[in-house]
């Protein structure tokens, strides 16, 4: 449904978005995922037709961003619809960009993300969950096939973002396929399909399971422990340490192999004075983000 | 605290290198601009003379005139000429002397010439007059009186001819009459180039535009469909005010309305498409609206709407042929006031256009550029 040949862009010569292509299938979600500034903005514009591509080809429904306009929607990262206007006028003009002006449709939309009761209320005055869900409306008003979404969660609270996710599989349940830019793990998970994009470049794809595989063989222990920077420190430098990182009391290393995890547990009875034990575990989403990330900044 | 905000203040502006370059630029411009340009005393004003006497008492006249070097006498053949030159717009004032002038001085007749200026501009008329005074001083009269030594003691009036002054076009020289159809240019200029000029910056700023690109509507659709409402908002202002005009300042009614509504949309183009010159070389509204005021200022002060033509130097007056607004005064004046024909209004109708399709085409280039 969606399709990139080969796409590269330069701004001031500097490669934003670097040989990219992908292929996403009919009702599939797929999550483009990168630290800020990897270039998902870029690659999404280039696919939805705002910016032209320097080289390469991008497609959606096999057409050319210019041809395939009818059949998808975007959501850009910021909020672009009309503050003067009410959520209804907003609706209503963006359903005749498209030439749509069946107003029960538009009704059953604005229900459907609950903004009946706001219809009449300017967009400006909108909370930034509400508005979300209006730059949603404005995108679905002329029901496409395809939606690309930039960051369409950023700064919403977890109880709005689990309605838009349970409403994104509605969506690609009905045969949509959505794209959508993220940098939170936990919606990464929640994709059918992943790309990891670093510095302009796509470094990894697969699903949420299989994308791991990107790390390629890492071995990655748990344990039970407080916060010490100068560990830390420590274990970074060691020649085998993929990642090491902390959440709460627990602590995270990734070793590229499994001989030197004796040397981990070594490095850290000498800093603590107690032993300690390392559990063997699977890598997580965010450990290859930012295993990832960290391999592309020090290869720069 | 307050010097944190002003250092703040101050580092944005740095960072906007265009906008810092119109506030350092403007003034400069606008100063030595005017220092050279706003004299308010005119020089040169064109004059249409028919001297039938043709004598050394007429040219006396004329000589004097001409010596003051305010006035900037050329011939014509006839009377009514003379009107129809000022009523062109060639001439602002205009002197007749008959046949007989110098046989009727001679005889002690007092006889009578006529000075004529156009009322348009009030101002320029009241300076006129006061100039034309030097037809009739004493450099003239003086040689008038010991033209004959010898001859036998003939009473001579304090005055041996007199000057009748005729104000055409505007004869009771209402300022309304002046000002009002200027007016209504300046209103117009300033719905367009501010209103067209932060439309589309607006868009930009506000990420709207964004979102607006990946509908199918085609860029030329949606410039239509922006400019539109405001072509129609400048020309039913265009109406409004000319209504209040007739209505409330017994403003005349013009010799065309189908000229008049010509001038309507073709000014209108013209401050549309700037406007939207404007809007697509404009970062921000803060750049659209300085670089809007930097055009509606000079268009004001050097197009002849409140200062004549005439009294702008020759090295200045180039810039306010550039003043699309110079031609809309022209015509509108020519139009209401003085029933200008067409013939002689077709080169300033002609600007006008030549400037609407420069804009036009500048803005095309320049938005598919940009957006």
């Amino acid at each position: 449904m969606i399709q990139a040949q080969h796409i590269s862009k330069s701004f001031h010569n500097i490669k934003v978005v670097n040989d990219v292509s992908l292929k996403v299938d009919k009702g599939k979600i797929f999550g483009l995922l990168g630290p800020n500034g990897a270039g998902k903005t870029t690659l999404i514009r280039m696919l939805s037709g705002i910016i032209k591509t320097d080289t390469g080809d991008a497609l959606v429904n096999q057409l050319s961003t210019e041809k395939a306009k009818p059949y998808f929607g975007y959501v850009a990262q910021h909020f672009g619809q009309y503050e003067e206007l009410s959520v209804r006028e907003n609706v209503e003009f963006y359903a005749q960009m498209y030439n749509v002006e069946d107003k029960q449709w538009l009704d059953t939309l604005i229900h459907r993300y609950g903004l009946t009761p706001y219809q009449e209320h300017f967009a400006g005055t909108l909370s930034g969950g509400y508005q979300r869900r209006l730059a949603l409306v404005c995108a679905l008003a002329h029901n496409p096939k395809v939606l690309f979404l930039d960051e369409p969660t950023a700064g919403i609270d977890p109880v709005t973002r689990k309605l838009l996710w349970d409403d994104f599989y509605k969506l690609s349940a009905e045969g949509k396929t959505l794209f959508i830019t993220t940098h939170y793990m936990e919606e990464a998970q929640r994709c059918h399909e992943l790309a990891f994009l670093s510095a302009g470049k796509l470094v990894a794809t697969g699903t949420p399971s299989n994308i791991k595989d990107a790390l390629g063989e890492v071995y990655v222990y748990t344990t039970t422990l407080e916060y010490i920077p100068q560990l830390h420190t420590a274990l970074q430098n060691l020649e085998a340490t993929l990642l090491v990182n902390q959440f709460g009391e627990e602590l995270r290393v990734i070793l590229k192999n499994a001989t030197s995890k004796t040397l981990v547990e070594e490095t850290i009875n000498a800093m603590t004075s107690q032993p300690c034990t390392l559990h063997e575990t699977n890598a997580n989403l965010e450990d290859v983000f930012i295993a990832l990330t960290q391999e592309e900044e020090s290869s720069l | 605290m307050i010097m944190a905000i002003i250092k703040k203040e101050l580092l944005q502006l740095r960072r906007d290198p265009r906008l810092i370059a119109l506030i350092l630029i403007m003034p400069l411009v606008l100063l030595v601009l005017f220092g050279i340009a706003l004299k308010l005393e005119p020089k040169n004003v064109n004059m249409a003379y028919n001297d039938n006497d043709k004598s050394f008492f007429s040219n006396l006249i004329k000589t004097n005139l001409w010596s003051d070097g305010y006035f900037n006498l050329y011939e014509v053949n006839s009377k009514k000429a003379i009107i129809e030159e000022i009523r062109s717009g060639r001439a602002k004032a205009g002197l007749y002397i008959n046949s007989n002038f110098s046989s009727e001085l001679i005889e002690n007749a007092q006889p009578t010439i006529t000075f004529y200026t156009d009322g348009t501009m009030p101002s320029l008329t009241t300076a006129m007059k006061y100039h034309s005074g030097s037809a009739t001083d004493k450099e003239v009269t003086n040689d008038m009186y010991f033209l004959d030594e010898d001859a036998q003691n003939v009473v001579i009036a304090d005055d041996p001819f007199l000057m009748q002054t005729i104000v055409l076009f505007n004869p009771d020289e209402k300022e309304t009459w002046f000002f009002l159809p200027g007016v209504i240019g300046v209103l117009i200029m300033q719905i367009a180039l501010i209103l067209t000029g932060i439309s589309i910056v607006r868009e930009r700023e506000k990420k709207t535009l964004e979102q607006l690109l990946v509908t199918p509507i085609s860029k030329s659709s949606f410039i239509i469909g922006k400019l539109l409402p405001y072509v129609l908002i400048a020309v039913a202002d265009f109406y409004l005010i000319l209504g209040v005009g007739w209505s409330l300042f017994e403003l005349p009614q013009p010799s065309s309305h189908l000229l008049l509504f010509l001038l309507a949309v073709v000014y209108v183009a013209v401050m549309i498409s700037l406007g939207l010159l404007i809007s697509l070389v404009s970062k921000t509204q803060q750049q659209a609206m300085f670089i809007a005021i930097f055009i509606i200022v000079p268009s004001i002060l050097l197009s002849g709407f409140i200062f004549p033509l005439e009294a702008i130097p020759d090295v200045v007056r180039p810039i306010s042929y550039l003043i699309p607004f110079t031609y809309f005064v022209e015509i509108i004046r020519g139009l209401l006031i003085k029933h200008t024909l067409f013939t002689d209004l077709s080169n300033a109708y002609l600007a006008l256009l030549l400037f609407s399709v420069f804009f036009i085409g500048a803005s095309i280039i320049k938005f598919k550029k940009s957006l």
